[in-house]
């Protein structure tokens, strides 16, 4: 529980950072703090395979290709790049407007059901491709048309 | 024994043997290099220069440290920290030893927390290790350090791939993440890349893919463009002076002597091989010794890849043919041959 709690304050008070940083190298690498933090939380809640993919995809990959699209828009043009934002005020309220219905449903249900156990890669394996097979493979698929429709904006006009 | 106390009584020797490797390593590679271009290499502290290694720590805690003005100072001082940390947990989960089970089978042990995802665990860590060379880069503020450290996320993210891939090919035989788990199947059925097994094929050929995806990982050459000095003169390392130039090599060492280890373990066998349980020990320091010597052979022998060469090797052929791999090697799983 005190672990818990620990982990849970470095992922709040670094993802503020994320958004209260004026430099937008240093808000990429609160978000990989952010991001390990909820690696160590799915560790606690019994779910190791998850914290391992959570830290290789998600720390490992888009953080490090977050790194680069920093690079590659940033310094090289000269341009500097604003890491401000616009109507904080109205941010931070509709997030508390998000925040009260939320911590509200979670207090309103007394009983969550027995654990399922540990979410071990062996349970993962078999849910998606048994019972969830199909919406497994929409996502990939949803995926390779995020990644086609990528590479067909920044096509040259004429190949 | 409480986990507290098993990670204490494994661990601390365990830290204290790959901290004193690298040392030694620092000597041994010199005379290595040296005998091998008809020079002598460091010969003169302590008999046969033993303890070279010993004067450079010192030296190098003597020497001035320096911030650059322009650095960002936080993360200039903070990037050091990293690599010797990521490379020492990442071993937490290697065996290095072997043991008789209650059920009188073989058991590898001796890693500090036997993980279950053992495996997994690594390769996230191998995955974060850009990021500390990354911000060294990063912070320095200087060209040739920002180059350097985008080489390396390049290369990092590139070879990632095949070595995730082709370490999974061991996973696929054995049926767990765990690594003690690949060593008793290894145990029982032969080594992944050296048996008379039909599966042997495949793994060799991802033993080889995965050596080289983790000397890449591990910036030995060919694959070190994020130091090559004659363009880059020491990569992320310029700015840095002192210990903390000297904490940087320190992790260069450490993570071959554990991509050493991990080749070891996935591919040949680890702490099993003939002979008596107790060996395990033995058979494991010889296998990780005989790669850790076959990287520093290839080192010294070889020229290093241009950054273009680099990249169409990894997506060109480890890629595909990794991906190849892992689909051989489940087919051979669902066949029966393996």
């Amino acid at each position: 529980m005190i672990a818990l709690a620990l982990l849970s304050g470095v992922m709040l008070s670094s993802a503020l950072m994320v958004v209260r940083s004026l430099n937008l190298v240093h808000s990429v690498l609160w978000l990989a703090v952010t991001l390990i933090s909820t690696a160590g939380i799915f560790v606690i809640l019994g779910a190791p395979f998850l914290a391992g993919i959570q830290l290789m995809l998600y720390t490992g990959g888009i953080i490090t290709l977050m790194l680069f699209g920093v690079m590659l828009t940033g310094k090289q043009t000269g341009i500097e790049i604003p890491n401000t934002s616009d109507g904080q005020l109205a941010g931070a309220g509709a997030a508390l407007a998000f925040l009260a219905p939320t911590l509200y449903a979670i207090w309103s249900v007394d009983d969550f059901g027995p654990a399922l156990g540990p979410v071990d890669a062996k349970v993962l394996g078999t849910a998606f491709l048994g019972p969830h097979l199909i919406a497994f493979e929409a996502l990939s698929v949803l995926l390779l048309a995020a990644m086609i429709g990528a590479i067909v904006l920044v096509r040259r006009k004429d190949p | 024994m409480s986990p507290v106390v098993h990670a204490l009584v494994i661990g601390i020797p365990l830290v204290t043997f790959l901290m004193g490797g690298a040392a030694v390593a620092t000597w041994w590679e010199r005379r290595f290099a040296g005998r091998m271009q008809t020079r002598f290499g460091p010969n003169r502290v302590g008999p046969a220069g033993l303890l070279q290694p010993v004067a450079d720590a010192l030296k190098m805690m003597q020497k001035e440290d320096i911030v650059p003005r322009d650095a960002d100072r936080t993360l200039f001082n903070l990037a050091p920290l990293f690599p010797p940390f990521l490379v020492i947990a990442s071993a937490a989960v290697i065996p290095f030893a072997a043991t008789v089970g209650t059920d009188g089978a073989f058991e590898a042990t001796g890693a500090v927390a036997a993980l279950d995802i053992g495996i997994l665990w690594v390769m996230s860590l191998a995955g974060l290790m850009v990021f500390p060379v990354w911000i060294a880069g990063w912070a320095a503020n200087n060209k040739y350090t920002l180059l350097s450290g985008m080489r390396m996320v390049a290369q990092g993210i590139s070879y990632e791939i095949p070595m995730i891939m082709t370490a999974m090919v061991p996973v696929i035989f054995a049926g767990s993440l765990s690594l003690s788990d690949i060593v008793a199947y290894q145990d029982a059925n032969g080594w992944n890349a050296l048996s008379l097994s039909p599966s042997a094929l495949v793994g060799a050929v991802a033993a080889l893919v995965f050596f080289l995806a983790s000397l890449a990982e591990a910036n030995r050459i060919p694959f070190d463009i994020p130091e090559a000095e004659s363009e880059l003169i020491a990569g992320v390392m310029v700015e840095y002076t002192g210990i903390k130039f000297g904490i940087f090599m320190l992790a260069e060492y450490l993570h071959t002597i554990v991509a050493s280890a991990l080749t070891a373990v996935l591919f040949f066998g680890g702490p099993s091989g003939p002979g008596p349980e107790f060996l395990g020990i033995a058979w494991m320091l010889g296998k990780t010794g005989a790669l850790f010597v076959l990287i520093y052979w290839i080192r010294w022998s070889l020229y290093r890849l241009r950054s273009d060469q680099l990249m169409d090797l990894c997506w060109r052929v480890l890629v595909p043919l990794s991906l190849f791999l892992v689909m051989a090697a489940a087919v051979l799983v669902a066949g029966g041959f393996a």
